[in-house]
Order: C-alpha cells, then sequence, then structure tokens
C-alpha cells in the first residue's frame, strides 16, 4: 500500500485529570475523505487540534506524507500543504472574497524580495478566480466578505483552504450553521474537487446525512478512544456506534 | 470670500495634520486593540529630535528633518512596541491604555526637564508665502501643507490595499489567529504598524510645529485633538479619521473666525458628545461586535 497522507501514531492529550485523547491511531491515504465523529466530549476537536499543530499531543506522532510533523506550528503545517477549515467563521470580513483567496495562497509564493517589490496579487488572481468559479462564488468576487451570508463565507472557508494547493484538509463541522441548499452545493463542490485533484480530506461534522453521503471511511470516537471504523454503511449498521452516538 | 476661502483652506490643512494622527490611533487599534494616550506626544517630541539634531550634531534642517524621522520611527515605533506594548499587552488592552498616559507624561516631562520648558522656533518645511488664487489670496504653506498630508494618507492607503505586505497588515488587524495559519508573520505586521503610526507622527510633528512652535506640552491639545477625530470619522476606518481630521480642523476655524475665538477648544468636545450620542460607530465606521 502506498504512504498515508496522514499517519497518526498513539495521540495522548489530558487535560488535569481527564484523558480527552487516548492514544489514537489510523492512516488516511491519497484521495479519500475520512470523518471523524462522535458524541459531544469525545475528543474529537482535541485531536484535530493535536493534528494541525494547534495543541501540544503530550505523547505520539503525526506525520504527513512521510515527514513527521509533530509539534509544527500552524503555519509550517500549512506551508506543507495541510489546509484547514474552521468551526468558527474565518473569512477577513473587511477585505473582498477575491483578497481573502489570494490571501491564503501568497504567504507561499515569492522571495523576500518579491514580497515587498513584486505585485500585489502575488500574481494569484487567475489562480484565485479559478477557485472562485469552482465555488460558484464569481458573481461575489468583489464582494466584503464579512457582507455574506453565513453559508455563503462558509464556501470562502472552504476555497481560501485550497488556495496553497493542499495534499491534505481537515474541514472543521464545514456543515455547522450552513442552511441545507448551501450545505448541497458545499458538499457538491467537496467532492468535485476530492475527484478532480485527488486531495484528501479529513472531515469532523455531526450532521451525519452530511458527512454518510460525503465520507468513504468513517472513524468513530468516544471518551477519546476510536470504538468504530468502517464505511459509511458498516458505521450505520454497528451497535457499539448505535449505543454510543447514533441512538436507536 | 478671501476670508472665508483662508479660513476653510487653513482648517482643512491643519485638519489633515490632525488626521495623519488620527489614522495612528486606528491603525494601532486595529492591529493591537488598543489605544495610545502618549499619541500627542508621539507628534510633539520628533520636533525635539530635530532641534537636537541641528543643535547638537551640526545637522543641517532637511538632514535633522531625515534624522527625526528615523529617530521617531526607532523609538516611538520599534522601543515603543518592544519595550511597552509587547511585555503589557498580554495583560489586557485597559493596561496597556493606563501604560501610555503614564509613558505620555513620562515623555512630556522629560523635555521639560532635560531639553527646555520654553517654546522654541521649528523651521518651516514649506514658504509662508500667500498666493493669490482667483482673487483668494491663499497662504502657499497651508496648501503644501494639505497636499503633503493628502499625499501621505493616499500612499499609505495605497500601500494597505495594493501590496503584499499591506493585505498582510490587513488581515492581521481583523483575523489574528487566521492570519497566523496561513502563514502571515503577525508579529512582524504588527510591528509594521507601530513603525508607520511612528512615522506618520512624526510627519504631523514636522508640519504642525512651525505653527505652534516646539513646546512640551504640544502633545496634551495634539493628542486629545486627533482622538476625537478618530471617533468623530470612525475608529476603524483610515477614511474615517482623515474625514474626522478635516472636519474638526475646518469647524475649529471657522467658529474661531465666525462665532467665538474662545470657546474654540470646546468645539471638538461638542462635536464627540454629539457623534457619540447620535452616531457612536462615527461618521464612516462600522459597527464591531464584541464578545465580553
Amino acid at each position: 500500500m502506498s504512504m498515508p497522507v496522514l499517519s497518526v501514531r498513539n495521540i495522548e492529550k489530558s487535560f488535569g485529570g481527564i484523558r480527552a485523547v487516548n492514544g489514537v491511531s489510523f492512516d488516511v491515504h491519497k484521495g479519500e475523505i475520512l470523518g471523524l465523529i462522535g458524541p459531544n466530549g469525545s475528543g474529537k476537536s482535541t485531536l484535530f487540534n493535536c493534528i494541525l499543530g494547534q495543541l501540544p499531543p503530550d505523547g505520539g506522532d503525526v506525520s504527513v506524507n512521510g515527514r513527521n510533523v509533530s509539534g509544527m506550528r500552524a503555519s509550517d503545517l500549512n506551508r506543507l500543504g495541510v489546509g484547514r477549515t474552521f468551526q468558527q467563521l474565518s473569512v477577513f470580513p473587511k477585505m473582498s472574497v477575491l483578497d481573502n483567496i489570494i490571501l491564503a495562497g501568497q504567504e507561499h509564493h515569492g522571495s523576500m524580495l518579491s514580497r515587498l517589490f513584486g505585485p500585489g496579487d502575488a500574481g494569484l488572481t487567475a489562480e484565485a478566480e479559478k477557485l472562485i468559479a469552482f465555488f460558484r462564488l464569481s458573481h461575489l468576487r468583489d464582494t466584503l466578505a464579512g457582507s455574506l451570508s453565513y453559508g455563503q463565507q462558509k464556501l470562502v472557508d472552504a476555497a481560501m483552504a485550497f488556495m496553497a494547493g493542499p495534499s491534505l484538509v481537515l474541514l472543521d463541522e464545514p456543515a455547522g450553521g450552513v442552511n441545507l441548499t448551501m450545505l448541497a452545493g458545499l458538499k457538491e463542490r467537496l467532492t468535485a474537487y476530492n475527484a478532480e485533484h485527488g486531495t484528501t480530506f479529513v472531515v469532523i461534522e455531526h450532521n451525519m446525512e452530511f458527512v454518510m453521503s460525503l465520507c468513504t471511511r468513517i472513524i468513530v470516537l468516544s471518551e477519546g478512544s476510536i470504538i468504530a471504523e468502517g464505511t459509511p454503511d458498516e458505521i450505520r449498521a454497528n451497535q457499539a456506534v448505535i449505543d454510543a452516538y447514533l441512538g436507536g | 470670500m478671501s476670508q472665508f476661502s483662508q479660513v476653510v483652506l487653513s482648517g482643512l490643512a491643519t485638519g489633515s495634520i490632525y488626521a495623519l494622527v488620527a489614522i495612528g490611533f486606528t491603525l494601532v487599534w486595529q492591529a493591537a486593540q488598543t489605544v495610545n494616550f502618549a499619541q500627542g506626544e508621539f507628534v510633539m517630541l520628533p520636533a525635539f529630535f530635530v532641534l537636537a539634531g541641528m543643535s547638537l550634531f551640526g545637522l543641517s534642517f532637511g538632514t535633522a528633518l531625515l534624522f527625526g524621522l528615523a529617530v521617531s520611527v526607532v523609538v516611538l515605533g520599534l522601543l515603543f512596541k518592544k519595550l511597552v506594548a509587547e511585555p503589557i499587552l498580554p495583560h489586557g488592552g485597559i493596561t496597556l491604555i493606563i501604560a501610555t498616559m503614564a509613558l505620555g507624561i513620562l515623555l512630556k516631562e522629560s523635555v521639560k526637564e532635560f531639553y527646555s520648558a520654553e517654546a522654541q522656533p521649528f523651521p518651516s518645511i514649506f514658504p509662508n508665502d500667500p498666493i493669490d488664487v482667483f482673487g483668494a489670496v491663499l497662504s502657499m504653506q497651508d496648501i503644501l501643507n494639505l497636499a503633503f498630508s493628502l499625499a501621505v494618507v493616499v500612499a499609505l492607503t495605497l500601500f494597505l490595499n495594493r501590496t503584499r505586505t499591506g493585505r498582510c497588515m490587513q488581515a492581521t488587524a481583523q483575523n489574528p489567529a487566521v492570519a497566523e495559519i496561513l502563514g502571515v508573520n503577525v508579529k512582524r505586521m504588527i510591528l509594521y504598524t507601530f513603525l508607520i503610526n511612528a512615522a506618520l507622527a512624526a510627519l504631523a510633528s514636522f508640519l504642525i510645529t512651525p505653527v505652534y512652535l516646539a513646546k512640551f506640552s504640544n502633545g496634551e491639545t495634539l493628542g486629545l485633538i486627533a482622538f476625537i477625530a478618530a471617533i468623530v470619522g470612525g475608529f476603524n476606518q483610515i477614511r474615517g479619521a482623515l474625514a474626522g481630521g478635516l472636519l474638526i480642523g475646518v469647524l475649529d476655524n471657522l467658529t474661531a473666525a465666525y462665532v467665538t475665538a474662545e470657546y474654540r477648544a470646546a468645539l471638538p468636545l461638542v462635536l464627540l458628545i454629539v457623534i457619540i450620542l447620535v452616531r457612536p460607530q462615527g461618521l464612516l465606521g462600522t459597527k464591531e461586535g464584541r464578545a465580553v
């Protein structure tokens, strides 16, 4: 089997006496869309933050494309091709959609000199416009991001995650607060991007319909440990998952 | 008509200098979510750096201006950020605000103690000859002060909107956590903001001191008026600070010329109260929500 894009090994994290993540290990391969689900307090967000370098794990390792990235800062991970979206809105509200998306890619381009004296758009306008069109936001190109609807801002957030050409994107509750129409569009765009570019996704999500229809494989966490892993159909039928999370 | 034009132009010229200082308030607010109450003293001090350059090092006025600008950027930008803002800001914006009040007093009293308590003459950058424009006699100095200040504001706006570094500075002001994750060097962007604020204060100092003379207490009035200008225009907008500065400059002059010179100092305060009651986000500002 090929080298995993993301490899998580024995990640542990405690807060005081509470063990939030308890020796979690899994691999994600190129082109996979992995869902990470579980009840509130199961350790999903803590695990996500450990992977993304926003929380130092107490133990364990994280590798991206074979490179150990444990303890690496989030900005360095971004440079290595790990994109992310945020649970909370993360757009820059007083900048246009175009400027938001250019910004998401510009720090990966050019030397110190070109940063100071190069073109203001870092030569990324055409690339940003392609992404804007892909996410069907062309009519909002010059609109201030802060004036968009919540769902539209989620789409901008997603487009920003792809601007640096990542090999791996971690999506933190992308469906949260998004209306059904917009949600269908978001899912369709993510699936299309995955098919077109072979980008690997890891998704934390509470919306079961969304996660079951988007993901190719799902890991279920409960009390900091993996209790099940499999395809969406296998997870739906798993009695431990039904008992701990999905309910009867 | 000639007097009216002169009064308005002079008001715009003074107002544009207030605007430079007010823009510094808004930049620091956006980058560090704090208010620098030593800002008035930041305008008072560069003129003394220039005078010191001329008297201590025998520099020509032009060279002394460059010296004053450089020293201001280092002392009021770099050192202020490293020695005052950076260590104190983690303890909260209010703590830093109080610290800047103390810093303002320290700077003012230091100039009084170690330089002079007397007002010092300060050469004018631009000639002060009257010129005739369509029958109205206007001051060349006012015209050039206004043109220079507006050029600085336009250059700053272009820098913030059209350059990569400017976009990074905006991103840092709007969402520093996400900006950092996207690879923006947030600390450096905040430093740039402090350096630009210091440069703006120095330029304002060089333009206004020929009128006010160099005096240790200049910062009291200048800081207060610029602070009010920033609030009146909208504290979170550069164009708001510009509008607030120009408005106060013109109203101040019109009041002094046609109503009363006695209460002109009260005008900015009255304007402040009216704006806070009627439009608290300022003339061009936008409402900002904040979790507490």
